[in-house]
């Protein structure tokens, strides 16, 4: 049973659906962990170079629905995908059982909640994901691990000591260190997963920034508990309960005047 | 509306709202007495208008800080944002009305001062001015109920006084005409149908702010028949 | 309340001169032991203890052939249990469905850690020494002890595995990394540690192991060494040292145990010394690798 009406119409969204370009669409997504049906048909736009924010409380399935768009799920056994996410613009369905889920996630990136930086250099953790591919030239690794570090605003502090381990960076560094190696690879979307909850408060806003500024470059994806954040950093935002989708707009719109009363109730702090 | 999972912020907004509903009770009583005021020259009676502005300010001061708090807090979104937002223009429309209170009060200081026999169409500023109070107490109204209805009846009703206004300048602008002697207590008449003009605006804002909350759309600066 | 923190901190107190107790008992009971057994026999540590060949004479005799024959079965143990091992478990943690199958094996392996050794040493005669016709060689005894250590070191490489978060793995793959690319460049590296401790805990063991290797057919007098891994003409690389008849510490101290000569004794003494020092050495190098391999990580 899904939310009766979760298709944009409001004026406002009107005259940007022109603009917008689709990066991926869900169609009738069902997800299962063995029995459970934890995500419940849920259909929804994904929209190029633009934020989407998945908010929700706790349980609502929305990291769950976050990890479908790469195939996490597959490296635990009892799971199950029914649906289809289509991915543009060659329209390759990601949850094929003939598409692999590597070539999934050579094009889909994503940062997690707890910054987690492999026990290596900083210049290493950038390049992993390029040397994982077989890239093998060092001047090319060099240059998109100093044009990750950028696009992350991480390379001015870190330039003179690539070679010492990340471990030594900050909780934020650390993150955005994440960030950069998501980055190295090029990837079209890129799949946050409450990426400032383990941060402090300036942390957590350099990265909002960053995201702001990632999105000329590539589509993302950001799954939040925090309203406010959502609020500051998302153009879209879909609200989830109990796996399903409740409900999907113009953020600007949805946190002044939100269509669905399970909405309102949750941004306004009525849930029991 | 149900309540926040968070009960002292039910708590805050009751405290609110039922304060702005006795801040409006208070403006509302500062006309009538400026209003009896006009009609009787009464000293002690003027005086104590002009005195209890300072109550109504201080109101204003209080709500305005309350809602700062509420903002920073709890960092309300739709419809307590809708609410807090509209509060504070609120208070502040209701503030003007004070305002337009005193000066009321202060005109009929300076004509019984004059010692005038009679007050040029004292009847039919009065009758402006119960529109203007009747404005006031529906929109109050409107707020303590969120009733978009009676609210966007607030606002056509506006035209009524605005026309009744210019019915009375005509008149006064006739008299002065008449007989220049009469043009300085004439004049003072202007300024108080002017005020009770202003309060009939203040509370039409007050009643496109209802809307705002209820239906979450702005109708200020439109025609009434967009509310 | 004073008189209840009293009362607490005393209990407190008790347990902790109970827990030292029972430590010293321990640590003393080894102390002594290994301080007599090193006055007895460190007199007679000189260089030709360690180059002669053991003779009926105890002056004489030294200790050349066994610990060459234990360097070569250890090398020989490490050859064969650490790939072994090691793929065995990183299979087990990474590769393997858990299902009834994995648990049983899961089982098993921790079982054979409790085997008694001589029960490998029988199979290894009947397997290594007869059925594969290696003989009693070095090559069985590697065999064999490779088999004793395994459990360990496969419990080791497991353990080891498990210690990496999660987090670790999911970043890898999530950058698009295949299962074995994972492997080897996380969990391998971030794993070494563990694994390195496991294997030298499993060789320290090994190494004392007397029962299997006389199974095998040990010998406990040898006057020659071994043919050298080393030749001169090509292809440079020789093997026949692994078919060679050997001895091993363990065998060469019990040989001297049962001699009555007073003057044997003090031999084994030193050839125990000389075994528990090696030991020693061996954990000592565990420690050091694991702290150097682990200075990197932080979880």
């Amino acid at each position: 049973m899904s939310a009766p009406d979760t298709l944009m119409n409001t004026e406002l969204m009107q005259e940007q659906r022109t603009a917008l370009v689709h990066k991926a669409e869900v169609k009738s997504l069902d997800f299962y962990y063995g029995d459970f049906r934890a995500l419940k048909s849920i259909s929804m736009a994904v929209y190029e170079h633009q934020v989407t924010a998945l908010i929700g409380p706790s349980g609502c399935g929305k990291s769950t629905f976050l990890r479908c768009f790469n195939r996490m799920h597959d490296l635990y056994p009892g799971n199950r995908y029914e649906g289809r996410i289509v991915l543009h613009p060659d329209n390759t369905d990601l949850l094929a059982r003939d598409v692999d889920p590597i070539e999934v996630r050579m094009r889909i990136g994503m940062v997690f909640q707890k910054p987690n930086p492999f026990p290596k250099s900083i210049f290493e953790n950038v390049a992993y994901g390029l040397r994982v591919r077989g890239e093998t030239s060092r001047r090319r690794i060099e240059e998109k691990v100093e044009k990750a570090l950028e696009d992350a605003a991480l390379y001015d502090e870190v330039k003179d000591r690539l070679q010492e381990p990340a471990y030594n960076l900050s909780g934020g560094q650390q993150q955005r260190l994440c960030i950069a190696r998501a980055l190295a690879t090029d990837p079209e979307l890129l799949l946050f997963d409450e990426p400032t909850s383990a941060l402090d408060p300036i942390a957590t806003s350099s990265i909002e920034e960053l995201i702001h500024d990632l999105k000329k470059q590539v589509t993302i994806l950001i799954v939040t508990h925090n309203m406010q954040q959502a609020a500051r950093v998302s153009d879209y935002t879909a609200y989830m309960y109990l796996g399903e989708l409740i409900e999907f707009g113009v953020t600007d719109e949805l946190f002044i005047k939100p269509r669905m009363k399970q909405t309102e109730d949750y941004i306004t702090g009525r849930f029991g | 509306m149900s309540e926040h999972a968070s009960k002292q912020y039910d708590l805050d907004l009751d405290s609110i709202r039922s304060r702005v509903l006795q801040m409006g009770g208070l403006v509302e009583s500062q006309i009538r007495r400026a209003l009896e005021a006009f009609g009787t020259g009464e000293r002690a009676l003027i005086e104590q208008v002009i005195a209890d502005d300072h109550r109504v300010n201080a109101m204003e001061v209080a709500l305005d800080g309350d809602c700062s708090q509420v903002i920073v807090k709890r960092q309300p979104a739709a419809g307590d944002l809708r609410m807090i937002f509209a509060i504070t223009k609120t208070v502040t429309d209701l503030e003007r009305i004070g305002d337009e209170a005193r000066k009321i009060a202060r005109m009929a200081r300076s004509i019984h001062e004059r010692g005038a026999q009679s007050v040029p169409l004292a009847v039919d500023v009065r009758h402006a001015a119960e529109l203007a109070i009747a404005m006031l107490q529906r929109s109050l109204d409107a707020f303590a109920r969120l009733d978009a209805d009676a609210a966007a009846e607030v606002i056509s009703a506006d035209a009524g006084i605005d026309s009744e206004f210019r019915s009375i300048l005509r008149q006064l602008i006739t008299y002065m005409m008449e007989d220049p002697r009469t043009i300085s207590m004439a004049l003072e008449i202007v300024w108080i149908a002017k005020a009770v003009e202003r309060i009939g605006d203040h509370a039409k804002n007050m009643a496109e702010y209802v809307i705002y909350i209820v239906k979450g759309t702005d109708v200020r600066h439109t025609e009434p028949a967009a509310a | 309340m004073n008189d209840n923190i009293r009362r607490r901190k005393r209990h407190e107190a008790v347990f902790g001169v109970v827990g030292l107790v029972a430590l010293m008992i321990g640590v003393l009971t080894f102390a002594v032991l290994f301080a007599d057994m090193a006055l007895k026999g460190a007199g007679r540590l000189d260089l030709d203890f360690f180059t002669s060949f053991p003779s009926r004479r105890a002056g004489q005799a030294g200790i050349l052939s066994a610990w060459v024959g234990s360097t070569l079965v250890m090398l020989t143990t490490a050859f064969f249990a650490v790939p072994l091992g090691v793929a065995a478990g990183v299979y087990l943690e990474e590769y393997a469905r858990r299902n009834w199958v994995t648990d049983l094996i899961e089982i098993n392996i921790t079982n054979l850690a409790g085997v008694p050794s001589i029960v490998y040493g029988l199979l290894a005669l009947g397997l290594f020494v007869y059925q594969f016709g290696f003989g009693q060689s070095i090559l069985s005894a590697g065999l064999t002890l490779a088999l004793l250590i395994l459990p360990v070191v496969i419990v080791a490489t497991r353990e080891a595995i498990r210690s990496i978060p999660q987090e670790i793995r999911e970043g890898s793959y999530a950058l698009g990394a295949t299962k074995w690319q994972t492997v080897r460049y996380h969990i391998l590296p971030y794993s070494s540690a563990g694994i390195l401790t496991g294997i030298i805990i499993g060789m320290a063991r090994a190494i004392g192991e007397t029962a299997p290797i006389i199974t095998i057919g040990a010998l406990t007098f040898i006057a020659f060494l071994p043919p050298s891994p080393v030749q001169a003409a090509p292809p440079f690389l020789s093997f026949e040292w692994l078919f060679s008849p050997f001895t091993v510490m363990p065998i060469q101290m019990f040989n001297w145990t049962s001699r009555p000569e007073a003057a044997f004794q003090v031999n084994a003494a030193a050839a125990g010394f000389v075994l528990v020092v090696m030991t020693l050495a061996m954990n000592g190098a565990a420690i050091w690798l694991r702290y150097r391999l682990r200075r990197n990580i932080k979880w």
